[in-house]
């Protein structure tokens, strides 16, 4: 055995064998998931219906998903939806994250039933508040049955409200997982912080306000953009909670797309929905990514 | 009425006690130093006299009013600690004036106050800088800076020293004493460093276990340790601890030292109350520096191994076959396995009860 060789031979190993692995999933990735998108944004440019036409067609899709009633609806829910959603899960799940940095007894099991649920698929969710939430079934038959006539809780099947319903199932169910990211930041804050602000005289509210709550300023950033990414893309919370209505009251951009794509035969509609979504989910991406990167690089 | 007074404070949780009865009491203006192992307790009492955690049993005195349920902040005490503790998002003015504007210092005094302080420390070019720009260095001054600001009655430093590098914990350790000089404030100031217990303290308090195993003046615990542990603790390089037995000869108590096979007597004139207990196992401490090199008198001790530092040269040897250390002035300290001809001066050597530990004489 000459060692020049073998040296040769474990060269070309260490420089294809990576490629060589990764090659398949780069392949299913590029065709799968970049190939589809490019296809999908080929799509909204056709006047496909049922079935795709690959005539070029120019931006009528686009006329007509901005005409639609349906659409600016479901635009409307998803901010309705999005601030809530967002703003609500972030501000339970600080207050529990604050409530549980305070050096309790239990704070292991506390932690994991309050996780929990993000353990479960939003189709769960979706289906377990539907029949909580449902008039004849759940909170508010509970109440008539307890002798409170009078109770009424139909947000579910009102077209006005259904909409809160799904940003009540969301926030339930992603509270405890914003808990936890602020529970690993929180427990990052020095002690002795803690203790230099007590004996300057700082109430507990205002040492959480003005220091440690602003020293987590990454982790209120990650846990910004899982929620908005989690908020765009809702779908499968809406299709088990509400389908989309009553009528569409509380269709969101996810299940219009859906909609027109899979049950109505406009192609083409859905293509362009789904193109406008990218471009939203781009907009807070991209420029995340590129400070993200920008950051790792000067450090 | 003195600055502080610890009496009688006990700490436990549960089966454990971390503090089983301090007593400690010093006046205005001085400067107590806690010192010990990890694990000594000693940060727990800092802790306790911040009012950061209450103690089990006994009382608090701050300035002559008992504090045990008194809130940290209406102590009138400031705090700096080991990790600086600096508002991270604040620039160095917000740190400073925190705790003005919890307090409601007028905004026109806290600017006063904080050009005041900026000066005395030397650090107004910084003042508009975040913390994370800082060096530890310049973190420690502002620290400072910020404890200074409150003008209290009680400083409390809790190891402030022990992430700096060593030239610049010198320079701190200068720079604090010259601050105490100047301010004329009380300090409580936790060490494990024994040098610095040493070079900055008024009072120093050695703890072990829980236990204050010495309170007095640095030059009372180096010369006269109350027991094994503080000799062993306060010096660099450690006291040497010779097993011997207490003997009898020419009506003189002493001590008999072997090496290279000659045995002889040394007389100390400090054991002469001991007379009750020829033969008794005893302990002789002596300093590395309380050797001297003489004439044909002195024991002769094979040198195994010297390590100079410059000014001084240590020579290990060994005496009753236990390694001694000996400082000695680099033109007399031979090389290995050369033999010294050593005279311990027993005028400052100490006897330890081999039991029980305790100084004899």
């Amino acid at each position: 055995m000459s060692n020049p060789t073998q040296s040769a031979h474990y060269g070309f190993a260490e420089r294809w064998l990576p490629r060589l692995v990764l090659a398949p999933s780069f392949l299913l990735t590029i065709l799968f998931v970049y190939g589809f998108i490019a296809w999908n944004g080929y799509l909204s440019f056709t006047s496909s219906r049922l079935l795709p036409n690959f005539e070029w067609a120019g931006l009528v899709q686009y006329q007509a998903l901005f005409e639609s009633e349906r659409w600016w609806v479901a635009v409307k829910n998803l901010f309705i939806f999005g601030g809530l959603f967002i703003g609500g899960a972030m501000a339970v799940g600080i207050f529990l994250a604050i409530l549980l940095d305070q050096k309790i007894r239990g704070e292991g099991a506390l932690r994991t039933i309050y996780l929990y649920p993000m353990a479960l698929s939003f189709i769960v969710t979706g289906t377990a508040w539907k029949w909580m939430l449902n008039p004849g079934l759940g909170l508010e038959k509970l109440m008539h049955d307890w002798g409170f006539a009078n109770f009424t809780f139909d947000w579910l099947v009102n077209p006005d409200t259904s909409i809160y319903t799904v940003v009540i199932a969301a926030m339930w169910q992603s509270s405890g997982f914003v808990m936890a990211l602020f529970l690993a930041g929180l427990r990052g804050i020095d002690d002795s912080i803690i203790k230099a602000a007590q004996i300057d005289g700082a109430s507990l509210p205002r040492i959480y306000w003005k220091i440690i709550l602003p020293a987590l300023r990454p982790v209120f950033f990650s846990t910004l953009m899982i929620l908005c990414h989690i908020a765009i893309k809702s779908f499968d919370l809406v299709m088990a909670l509400t389908g989309g209505g009553p009528g569409f009251a509380s269709d969101v951009p996810a299940t219009f797309m859906y909609a027109m794509a899979f049950t109505r035969g406009q192609t083409g509609l859905g293509a362009a929905s789904a193109t406008m979504m990218l471009m939203t989910v781009a907009a807070i991406v991209v420029p995340y990514l590129y400070s993200e990167l920008r950051g790792n690089r000067n450090a | 009425m003195g600055a502080l007074a610890i009496k009688n404070v006990t700490k436990s949780f549960g089966d454990t006690h971390i503090l089983k009865g301090i007593d400690i009491e010093i006046e205005s203006g001085q400067f107590l130093i806690l010192v010990g192992p990890s694990g000594c307790g000693k940060s727990t009492l800092m802790n306790i006299i911040a009012g950061l955690e209450s103690p089990t049993t006994g009382e608090v005195h701050i300035g002559g009013r008992v504090v045990n349920n008194v809130a940290p902040k209406d102590r009138d005490i400031a705090m700096v600690f080991q990790s600086y503790a600096l508002y991270p998002t604040m620039n160095v003015r917000q740190n400073i004036a925190f705790g003005m504007e919890t307090r409601g210092v007028p905004k026109k005094e806290q600017d006063e106050i904080i050009a005041r302080v900026a000066k005395m420390l030397q650090m107004d070019h910084l003042l508009d800088r975040k913390p994370s720009q800082l060096s530890g260095g310049q973190r420690q001054r502002v620290a400072m800076g910020r404890a200074l600001a409150r003008d209290p009655i009680l400083f409390l430093f809790d190891e402030p020293l022990s992430n700096l590098d060593a030239k610049l914990r010198v320079e701190m350790r200068t720079e604090i004493k010259q601050l105490h000089h100047r301010l004329k404030t009380t300090i409580v100031y936790v060490t494990h460093d024994q040098i610095e217990a040493m070079t900055l303290g008024d009072k120093i308090a050695v703890m072990k276990d829980g236990v204050i195993q010495q309170f007095g003046s640095p030059q009372e615990i180096y010369d006269q340790p109350a027991n094994l542990f503080v000799a062993s603790f306060i010096g660099s390089p450690s006291m040497n601890f010779i097993p011997c037995h207490l003997a009898e000869q020419d009506g003189q108590l002493g001590v008999s030292l072997q090496s290279e096979g000659e045995a002889r007597f040394i007389a100390l004139p400090q054991a002469a109350k001991l007379t009750g207990s020829v033969g008794k196992k005893v302990i002789l401490g002596i300093r590395p520096e309380q050797f001297d090199v003489v004439g044909e008198q002195g024991l002769a001790c094979k040198v195994h191994l010297t390590e100079p530092t410059g000014p001084d040269t240590m020579v290990l040897t060994q005496l009753n076959g236990i390694e001694v250390c000996a400082r000695l002035h680099p033109r007399e300290a031979k090389g290995p396995g050369d033999t010294v001809r050593l005279q311990p001066d027993v005028s400052k050597a100490v006897l330890f009860d081999a039991e029980s530990e305790a100084r004899l004489a």
